[in-house]
């Protein structure tokens, strides 16, 4: 497994679009909340945060899912690494903890760099603006992570790259979970909160009001982990498309 | 004593109602270079997907280097290519430099090695400006990463140029003299694998027909002498008086491997013995030929 790891970040970081791709974002996200504090104003600071990460689980999480889930699709690696006497249970679990650690990457670096632009203007951060910066991104981190895992059951099930981007792009911007949402409502009102965005709120709030989040933590975990066996036994039985 | 390097039996694999390869039984030696002939869609490439895991057998065995249960792990020594394809925004270096990564090889020089072998050393772009033949070659470069002792490799040539299919032979015979590398390759050109290959095995509809060796199958499709006559009795008792004894007979017709520049004194000897001769001609069997007729009988059947 540590020979995929290390052959799937040597490949990733000689993407060269990827440093142009971030390079952009973080260009573009600068003058987006530049425009849309008027001038990276103090008050504002937290409130644009949290609008502009909230895209995070799409222009980030979607451009890792697409980097490690479907251009092995489009590259026809899988079946490489499958014709390499890989275990395809190894492949799904390195995809995803390589997943988690580059959204991770990113979504630490984040309030960094939000609050360094408010810096590089004057404007101090506090550390509890930071805190609750944090949180918020803990929270799109863990969405982004399930909604990784989620998609990649598509991935190795149909081995369709461009079914298995949609799927994730619909699942980060909440399509999914609001859909079945709407059904859960008419049943159980409750229901709700166990889909990843309600399960992710509760951690969230239990990160900010100090009360204990081991419930939706483990609740979060157990479903996490019950889709990587779903993926596992999905390509394990299914064969590589060629 | 020869090692069997890799076996199937009576290997399937079926698709529906549909059996893409049916009872499948081979045999490769350490050091053969078995070349895989049949025509499209005769279950070469799933044979070989079912060699390397990527498809699950329906029925049969497949044992390779001894080891029958845990061929993941057999597999990892194992260099194969099938339908190649790289990252396309990585160039040649990058790509068997993550492939490396992946095997966990840590020779310092392989990927130079194998790129100067295939002639793509020094080559910046990335694979998605390749040509076919390029691809092919870097497919060939990373099926030898770690000089495996086993190599499959489905379609080498196909798609290539004249000047490619003569590189990619010379690719062929450089390792396996360089490595002793058992290799397995499909095509459905016979004269190309037949300038490579030192064992064949014929498949047709899934039906592996005949394996064959290579001195074995010339053998069987060398020049004979075909003379049409009006009485064999005659003709055989003629023969005699040549030296030719139990000649090949079919109705009329009678072949010999012999005498195949003496077609003078065999005509002189015919007509003195009051032998009448209708035809008389020399044949070879194209190794097509012999395909064709062996992939005949199972159309026919």
């Amino acid at each position: 497994m540590l020979n995929l790891l290390h052959g799937e970040l040597y490949r990733l970081l000689h993407k060269r679009s990827m440093y142009i791709y971030f390079a952009l974002l973080a260009v573009g996200y600068a003058l987006i909340v530049f425009v849309r504090s008027g001038g990276f104003m103090p008050e504002s600071l937290v409130d644009d945060a949290i609008s502009a990460f909230a895209f995070l689980p799409v222009v980030v999480g979607g451009f890792f899912f697409a980097a490690l889930y479907t251009d092995d699709l489009s590259a026809k690696n899988l079946i490489s690494l499958v014709g390499f006497g890989i275990n395809k249970t190894k492949i799904v679990i390195a995809k995803f903890i390589l997943v988690a650690l580059l959204n991770g990457i990113v979504f630490v670096i984040a309030p960094v760099f939000h609050g360094a632009l408010y810096a590089l203007f004057g404007q101090g951060v506090s550390g509890e603006a930071l805190s609750l910066l944090y949180a918020d991104v803990l929270k799109l981190f863990l969405m982004t992570a399930a909604f990784s895992a989620l998609a990649g059951i598509l991935v190795y099930g149909l081995q369709r790259p461009t079914i298995a981007l949609v799927a994730y792009v619909l699942l980060a911007f909440n399509v999914v979970s609001g859909l079945i949402a709407t059904l859960l409502n008419m049943v159980d009102p409750l229901l709700k909160s166990h889909l990843i965005p309600g399960i992710t709120d509760n951690i969230l709030m239990g990160l900010i009001s100090g009360n204990s989040f081991v419930y939706p933590a483990a609740e979060y975990f157990v479903y996490v982990a019950l889709v990587l066996v779903a993926s596992a036994f999905v390509f394990t039985k299914k064969e590589m498309e060629f | 004593m020869t090692r069997v390097v890799l076996q199937t039996h009576a290997l399937s694999k079926k698709y529906g109602s549909h059996f893409a390869l049916n009872k499948v039984s081979l045999t490769l030696n350490q050091g053969d270079i078995y070349g895989l002939v049949g025509r499209n869609g005769a279950g070469k490439t799933t044979l070989f997907k079912c060699i390397m895991g990527l498809a699950k057998p329906s029925g049969g065995k497949i044992i390779i280097n001894g080891e029958e249960e845990n061929l993941n792990a057999v597999r990892s020594q194992m260099g194969f290519m099938i339908n190649p394809s790289f990252f396309p925004y990585l160039n040649p270096k990058e790509n068997l430099e993550y492939l490396c990564r992946i095997k966990g090889l840590t020779a310092k020089n392989e990927v130079s090695r194998l790129l100067k072998l295939v002639e793509l050393e020094g080559v910046k772009k990335p694979y998605k400006a390749f040509s076919l033949g390029m691809k092919q070659r870097l497919g060939i470069a990373a099926a030898l990463l770690g000089s495996p002792s086993l190599v499959v490799l489905d379609e080498p040539i196909n798609g290539l140029d004249p000047q490619g299919i003569i590189d990619m032979r010379a690719v062929i015979k450089n390792v396996h003299e360089q490595t002793g590398a058992t290799l397995i390759i499909s095509s459905h050109i016979l004269s190309e694998l037949d300038l490579v290959a030192t064992q064949f095995g014929f498949i047709e509809q899934g039906v592996l027909l005949q394996e064959i060796s290579h001195k074995d199958l010339h053998e069987q499709t060398k020049n004979s002498l075909h003379i049409e006559v009006d009485d064999v009795e005659k003709t055989q008792a003629a023969l005699r008086v040549l030296g030719v004894r139990n000649p090949l007979v079919e109705g009329n017709r009678i072949i010999l491997q012999s005498h195949l520049d003496q077609s003078h004194k065999l005509a002189r000897v015919f007509v003195s013995s009051g032998v009448e001769v209708y035809d008389l001609h020399r044949k070879e069997t194209t190794l097509e030929e012999y395909f064709m007729r062996l992939v005949g009988g199972v159309q026919n059947a």
